[in-house]
């Protein structure tokens, strides 16, 4: 039922990042929340159920994405799956540990997008690519990140730890 | 550690093995199937794309008033933009000031009639920007106006006050516009004065040059850069931006300009989708035609 009742916002996801997040981007960095949305699924509900969402929400996106095609359905997918594994070794209700699971996989997400969006540039385009868009989207997803994590681990009946 | 702990964490049994198979066997079609094969996948998303963008409508009105409330929670960060509705209006006329600039040139390159068919009327199609791309790696904006209204990719984008970028996606509802400023958008231009052409090119700091400019071509600061109308997506003559800088290094083939473009891409909200760069030709009349013939006749 829960997992039902989270089907709504999943499907808002994507109107919401395409309409409400550009409007208050810090310094035009602007979180990918359905990124931040598969990881969390994956950290609390697992790797298959991660997956799936990362697939969904990751395939809505890629209709109002302007690279190339079908690369958020992929990256999703993945993030979504990889949490899946890191919450199989670590502990899902630490503050922590989300953070830096979302700051990881939206680096290793990142680079995906690097490779594509500075592909055939220079060696300036792809750190300024490193600097300017990876690093600083890491951070702010996992700063995103933070406090749905602690609203869905207290949802899902984890006590979470102290901030 | 969490009770959900196991020591092999890559695969599982049962089910979660083959959702993981077939996770992997998906993400490698999708990778391997050729560009005209993946119909089926835009077919099985164009529904859902549609649906998707009813609220992107119905929230597109909220996020003027939201981003007006976070400028002034963070006004430093939008300085340049206080006088945003005097730049607007500047930007409007200096639109219409470049294009009559191009006329008289045209006409002063005894090619009016020819620069005439150019410069008519083209054919559009009014849009209204409802969203942001979802990436911080492209820079891109979300239309109101799909396949349904005849957008294709390829097509230009413009405003009064001069280029936007190119379609690079169209659904049913909505289209995706790559802006100019991408590194991945790039444009024939031309620079008005001095009439030398070259490639106009996002950076990824989001500037704009023109490269590819001759490098005996005496174009300097200020000199004002249309479209050059060789592609299909845009016409002739349509402002793109004014010179800020002149990169010329020794041992370049080509000097490289970088551009100010004129349009605020921040700001805008309204866009014409040109539909046709060339106009249609006007079909003459039963009359005309019949006319044309007898003095055809009478000259022969």
């Amino acid at each position: 039922m829960k997992k039902l009742a989270s089907i709504p916002f999943m499907l808002l996801l994507v109107p919401v990042q395409v309409t409400i997040v550009p409007s208050v981007s810090v310094f035009g960095i602007r979180p990918d929340l359905c990124l931040v949305a598969a990881c969390l699924v994956g950290l609390f509900a697992g790797r298959v159920h991660g997956g799936v969402v990362g697939f969904f929400v990751g395939f809505v996106q890629d209709f109002f994405f302007a690279g190339t095609p079908w690369l958020n359905t992929l990256t999703k997918t993945a993030v979504g799956y990889l949490s899946g594994v890191v919450a199989e070794n670590v502990s899902t209700t630490r503050w922590y540990s989300a953070f830096f699971t979302m700051l990881v996989l939206s680096c290793a997400s990142g680079v995906v997008f690097l490779l594509a969006a500075r592909q055939g540039m220079d060696v300036g385009a792809v750190v300024h690519g490193i600097s300017a868009v990876l690093v600083p989207q890491a951070v702010v997803d996992g700063v995103v990140a933070l406090l749905p994590h602690r609203i869905l681990a207290r949802w899902m009946g984890h006590a979470p730890s102290a901030w | 550690m969490n009770g959900r702990f196991r020591p092999s964490v890559l695969v599982g049994s049962g089910t979660r093995r083959i959702m993981a198979v077939a996770f992997v066997l998906a993400g490698v079609a999708v990778v391997l199937l050729p560009r005209h094969a993946q119909f089926f996948l835009r077919a099985v998303g164009q529904p859902v794309a549609d649906v998707v963008a009813i609220p992107i409508e119905s929230m597109a009105p909220l996020t003027r008033g939201l981003r007006d409330g976070w400028h002034q929670v963070f006004p430093v960060h939008n300085l340049s933009e206080q006088n945003h509705e005097l730049h607007q209006r500047v930007q409007q006329l200096r639109g219409e000031v470049n294009q009559w600039r191009e006329r008289a040139l045209a006409a002063e390159r005894r090619a009016a009639l020819v620069e005439f068919q150019r410069h008519a009327p083209i054919q559009t199609v009014a849009a209204q920007v409802i969203g942001r791309s979802t990436s911080n790696w492209y820079q891109g904006v979300v239309l109101n106006k799909g396949k349904r209204d005849g957008i294709r990719v390829e097509m230009g984008v413009i405003t009064p006050a001069g280029v936007v970028g190119q379609i690079v996606k169209t659904a049913g509802s909505t289209s995706i516009v790559l802006l100019m400023t991408d590194p991945n958008v790039a444009i024939p231009g031309l620079v008005q004065r001095t009439r030398d052409e070259g490639i106009v090119q996002g950076t990824p700091r989001s500037h704009v040059r023109m490269k590819y400019i001759p490098p005996l071509s005496p174009v300097r600061k200020g000199d004002v850069v249309v479209t050059s109308g060789l592609t299909d997506g845009f016409p002739r003559g349509v402002l793109v931006g004014e010179v800020a800088r002149i990169e010329e290094r020794e041992g370049d083939l080509f000097q490289t300009a970088e551009l100010v473009p004129v349009v605020n891409f921040q700001r805008m909200e309204e866009v014409l989708i040109v539909t046709s760069a060339r106009p249609v030709a006007a079909m003459p009349s039963i009359e005309q035609a019949w006319d044309a013939r007898e003095n055809e006749n009478a000259a022969q």
